[in-house]
Parts: structure tokens; sequence; C-alpha cells
């Protein structure tokens, strides 16, 4: 028997929430939808976000792409399919990857500091970043992987058996199973557990807004501050994803943006100045910036991991902008995991990797000079 | 565009000379530019054609195609006895709009009677189930020729080709050593055509990142991939029943006898000759063309610029068997 890497992934997921809980991976074996290995059909829920064309033709609703589709054909995230006229998803409930991490890994620093977080992907994107770090089920199609039939009733109950106090949509992109994410929210709420997302933002505001209100937090990888580079290399728009952003924090859901510099593409200090000047006067200077290091991998592998330079210096730049917040990430014991005050500029929070050392929150504010430090901390 | 019979085109070509050429020590495939073979093959709606008259559709298309006095004879200038050949089906659109069981049928047949192992001809699609639908046997060892779907075996790593970037099947990366495009002449709500060449997209891990603008550049930077490139010896159409609309599903009222088999060693004058015929039933019907629909056909100057073959219809030679 020969497996493939996609495949040892998905295991290693399985494995290690098999770990934390044997039943759920019996479970989730026992109620396996096969990868099509054999072409069988998967299951199918009719989209929520669409409009019916003429001649049998759809339209998506859910993300900029729009995608215009013929019967039999698929969006652009490969997992919407127009089956006679009506169009459906093919990931409602089949998740590819799960998984319970520290939500520092998501990274959401603002948010329950040290608590697990059920994290969970299907297969799909919207986008094709050619840097994707999860590319080996982002970039496939549900039938290109192993999946497991995961209701949302059925994922809550997990996350709580293993003790996480929050779920997360993430490792591939949320946007494409938007109904499994509601529904997921709806579940976990009602037994109060938090639901999370991680997402490029590039959803067309009704969806948005219309599951942002059973989110507890939400933490978007503005790729670039550059039209230019989203359509190069990620293969979508800056716009919506500022619009996203913009009605995330007019509805009032805790906000984090993660930055991923990648040498010579985005990391110009021209490109970053003018990124933290927008997040500042559009977002306000309390919403948390990650600057985060890029590693080659998928269709970027001719460039070199970021240099620690160039993200000390776009921390620099964020602090220097008015920012309150601002982090490093993927430099394990940097002091630009921490977080400190604004108001004395003591350290709050002290962490190395996805670890926490110390906390000294008290009722979400500094102990030594009093000031709120805003997100969510109970 | 020139119209010979298969006769005129044999004395332009030199046919034995084909022959000898396939024999020879240093092999090579025979590559005729703009050059597509035609044969009449007609059979209504669901109805088989039979395999007497697919067979002599088959070969005569393929001797058309090259100038050759018969199709076995062609095939020889095609493929060599050692070749892994893999004949790529468009069966997305079931049985009413895949290329029919017969007419591939007729080609393993000359494959094999030009002297590639049977073991070695491969039948391929997506999926087991979609080849299914489209009427065809699975078959994982063979007899008579193998029959299976790639069912997502791709390559670890994806492969660049001008803007795309996938895994591709290992069925073209690895196993097959000549590649055969056996599809369909039919209309697609995006790329205007779906034939020869878009068929390709079915070997690719992700074929829906690669839709817009009319699937350009996309679909001639899939074909113009080595894995394709490099082992594509022929291009079969069969429009038997084509699609002039509607497409790429099946939808009756698209549908048209065109009665015809292709046969081509040129990938985008296979395509030009598909553009060709649904744009005059088109025509017939009072529809708009292609383009005025919204779905111009870019593909074929694109593919035709990275030299892959000829869509200048000045340049285009259909020769009837």
């Amino acid at each position: 028997m020969t497996i493939d890497r996609r495949k040892l992934i998905a295991l290693g997921a399985a494995g290690a929430a098999a770990t934390l809980h044997p039943p759920l991976l019996w479970e989730a074996a026992a109620a396996q939808h096969g990868s099509s290995a054999s072409g069988d059909e998967l299951p199918a829920r009719e989209a929520s976000w669409y409009k019916k064309l003429e001649e049998g033709r759809v339209e998506c609703e859910l993300c900029p792409q729009a995608c215009k589709v013929a019967d039999l054909e698929r969006g652009m995230c490969g997992v919407r399919e127009n089956r006679g006229g009506t169009y459906y998803t093919l990931v409602h409930s089949l998740a590819c990857s799960i998984h319970t991490d520290p939500i520092e890994k998501k990274p959401l620093f603002h948010v329950l500091p040290g608590e697990k977080a059920f994290s969970f992907s299907t297969a799909g994107c919207n986008v094709e970043c050619k840097f994707c770090q999860n590319w080996e089920i982002s970039q496939f199609r549900p039938e290109q992987v192993q999946a497991y039939n995961l209701p949302p009733e059925r994922l809550v109950a997990a996350a709580r058996r293993n003790q996480a106090r929050l779920t997360a949509a993430t490792y591939g992109e949320p946007v494409v199973f938007w109904e499994y994410v509601r529904d997921v929210a709806i579940a976990a709420n009602a037994v109060g557990v938090r639901p999370t997302v991680v997402t490029n933002g590039f959803i067309k505001e009704k969806a948005l807004r219309e599951v942002l209100p059973l989110l507890s937090a939400i933490k978007v990888d503005l790729k670039s501050f550059r039209d230019e580079f989203y359509r190069k290399q990620v293969r979508g728009e800056l716009e919506p994803v500022l619009k996203s952003l913009q009605v995330i924090k007019e509805v009032g859901v805790w906000l984090e943006i993660v930055v991923l510099l990648i040498p010579t593409l985005n990391d110009s200090a021209a490109e970053v100045r003018d990124l933290c000047a927008w997040v500042k006067s559009k977002l306000g200077p309390d919403v948390p910036v990650h600057f985060t290091r890029f590693h080659p991998t998928y269709r970027l592998t001719d460039l070199p991991p970021t240099p620690v330079a160039s993200l000390e210096r776009a921390w620099k730049i964020g602090r220097d902008a008015g920012l309150n917040y601002v982090y490093l990430g993927n430099v394990p014991g940097h002091p630009g995991e921490n977080t400190t005050c604004p108001g004395c500029g003591e350290i709050l929070i002290r962490r190395v990797g996805y670890r926490i050392l110390s906390n000294r929150l008290v009722n979400g504010s500094c102990p030594d000079c009093q000031r709120s430090i805003p997100g969510v901390w109970s | 565009m020139t119209r010979l019979t298969r006769r005129e085109l044999a004395l332009v070509f030199g046919a034995g000379a084909l022959a000898g050429t396939a024999q020879a020590r240093m092999w090579r495939p025979l590559v005729q530019s703009g050059v597509v073979g035609l044969a009449e093959a007609r059979a209504e709606l669901g109805k088989p054609l039979g395999p007497e008259k697919a067979r002599l559709a088959m070969a005569g298309a393929l001797a058309a195609a090259v100038g050759a006095e018969s199709g076995v004879e062609t095939v020889a200038a095609l493929f060599s006895p050692r070749d892994v050949v893999g004949i790529k089906v468009n069966c997305l659109a079931g049985r009413n709009l895949s290329p029919r069981v017969e007419l591939v049928e007729a080609l393993v047949d000359l494959i094999a009677e030009a002297g590639v192992d049977r073991r070695n001809i491969i039948v391929f699609e997506r999926s087991n189930r979609e080849l299914q639908r489209a009427g065809f046997t699975i078959r994982e060892s063979g007899p008579p020729y193998r029959c299976i779907g790639t069912n997502n075996d791709y390559d670890r790593e994806p492969a660049t080709s001008g803007a795309i970037g996938s895994c591709f099947a290992r069925m073209v990366s690895t196993t097959c050593s000549a590649l055969v495009s056996f599809g369909v002449v039919k209309d697609h709500d995006l790329s205007g055509v779906s034939a020869g060449m878009k068929n390709w997209y079915g070997v690719i891990h992700n074929p829906n990142k690669y839709h817009d603008n009319g699937c350009d550049p996309y679909i001639s930077d899939v074909a113009r991939h080595p894995y394709i490139r490099k082992k594509l010896r022929l291009t079969v159409l069969d429009g038997v029943i084509a699609q002039c609309h509607g497409g790429p599903a099946f939808r009756k009222g698209g549908i048209f006898e065109l009665g015809m088999v292709a046969a081509s060693t040129d990938p985008v004058a296979a395509d030009l000759w598909a553009w060709r015929e649904i744009e005059a039933e088109r025509s017939r019907r009072g529809m708009p063309t292609l383009e005025a629909a919204g779905r111009p056909v870019r593909f074929l100057a694109t593919a035709a610029k990275a030299g892959l073959g000829v869509d200048d219809p000045a340049r285009l030679s259909l020769v009837t068997a």
C-alpha cells in the first residue's frame, strides 16, 4: 500500500485528534467519505449564497470572484458545483484537517490566551497564493483529499471533549466552507464554546455580515497593501479585503490582522508604512497587526525566508505609526511576541512561540497602570 | 483553408516515406501542421455507431490526417511499439456527449495492430465513475486494453507552465510515453470551445483555478507543458454528435448531427476545425457567434503563438477520407 503526502497529513491530523480523544478517530473513520478514488459522488448541500442565471447557469455570491458556473462545473474554489442549475457546496461537514491548537497559533493574541482552539478545515480556497503554506489542502478539491464526516454538533462535542474553549475555522480558507462555519458557530454558541475564523477576508459583504454576529473573533490575512500583489501573487483583489476589515470592525467582532512579509514582494518600508497608516485611520490603533516570517513553499520556492531585520523594521514602522499592538510571528523568542501595555510600557503577556510564559492581565487591564487592554479575555 | 483528398495528401507528403520513417532506428513521430483528417460517421443521438462504421471512420480520419494509405500505417507513423499510449477521453458530459466507446476501441485496435502491446494502451479519464457514466468498462489491467480513472493519483509537487501551477496526473507525467487527446466537439460557456485542447484540463489537479478570462492563457499553458507537448501524438474528435450551445454539459437543445470524426497531429488545427463547425451550426440557427455571445475563443491564438499548432484558417487543410 502506498500513501501520498496529502493522505499522510490528513492521517496525521486525525491521529493527533485521536491522541487527544481516541473515540474521535473512530467516529471519524467510521463516517469517512472516501476521497473519490473510485469516483464516488460527494455529498452535497445547496449553497446559501448564489443566484440562478438563465439556461441552468448560476452565479456565486459568496466571494468577489463571482464565478458564473455552468452545469456540472465548479467555481474557482473547487468545492461548489452546479448540478442542474442548483449550486451546491460539497464540503459542508466534510473536514479534511482537525486538530486542537493553542489559540496563539492562529494567531489571536488577544483572545483567551493559552486556551485551546479546536481547529478544522475542508479542502479548497477561493484564491491561489503562490506562497500558500497549506496548499496541500487549500489548493485541492474535496475528492482529492482524505476527509471526515464531521457535522457541526459532533465537531463542537469533540471540541468540548478536548477541553477546547474555542473552535477555529482555519488551515484552508473558511470562506469556501462558509455554510459549515456558520453552522459550527451556531452549535458552538449554543454550548458556550467560542467560534473563531482565520480567513483571507476575500468575501462578499452580505455573506460576511450574515455570519459575523455569530463569531467571537476573526483573524484576517492581509497579504499585501498593493493590488498588484493581490492580482499577481494571490489571484485576488485588495479592495474587497479592505472592505471586509472595515465591516468586521464596524460590526464589532474582535479582529486581528496578519501580514506575511515576503522578501522583495511586499516588505518594502513604503508599503508597510501605507498599510499601518490605513489600519490606524480606518480600523483604529487597537487592532493587533502581526508581521510574520515567510518560508519558501508551494510555487514560491526561489525566495529566502524573511530576514529578521525586515520583520523588525516593520515592527518599528507599525509602532511609529501609532499602532498599539504590533507583533512578530514565526520568530520564536523574539520580544515582538509579547503584549506590552501601551500606557506604561510594561510587558503584560510574555510568549515564546505558541506558549504563554506569563499573563499579568487582571480583568483585561494592565495591573500597573490599570489601562484597559482590548480583546476577548473571559 | 484548402480541402484535399487523402490521396492528394499522400502524394504531397509521401506516405511511403512515412512508413520508412516509422521503421527507422531514429524513430520520430509524425507531425502534419495544419492538417485535419475527416471521415464521415453518422448516427442519431443515443444510437450506436456500430464497430464496423467506427473502424472505417477512425481509420479513414487517421489516414487522411497524415496522408497514409491506411489507419494502421498512420498509427505506425505516430507511435513506437515501445510506447505506453494514454488516450485521454473527455467524459464530463456523460454518455450523450462523450467520445463513443466504439470509436475509442477502434483507435485502440489500430494502435495494437501497429505493434503496441495492448497492455500498454490505456484509456483514461479523471475518475472511474466518469468513464462508467460515459459507457466505458473499467479494466484495471485489460484485456483488451486498460481503461481506468486517474483517481487523484497526481505528482506530489506542482509543476509550473506559464501561468499555471499544477500537479499533473502521474498517468501523463510518468506512466505514458505517448498521448492522445480524444475529445468531442462542443461549446463551452467560458472558453467558447471544448474539444481536444481543453480536454487536458482533466490531467491537472486544479482545473477550477483556470477558467477565468476564457481559460486563456491557461489551456495553452497546460498543453505546452513538456508532459503534454513532448508526448502528444494525436488529437481525435468525435463529431458524430456535436453541441453548439449550452456546454460543457449535455444540453439537448444545443445538439446537432455533425456526422464527422476528425483526427490531427496538430492540436490547434483540430480545435480550429471544431470551432468552425460550432460557429457554422450557430449561424445556421441564427445564433450569435461565440464572441458575440461573450465567450470568444482566445486560447487558440495563444496556443499558436506558443508554437503548439496552426490557428490560421488560411493554413488549415481539411482532408477528407
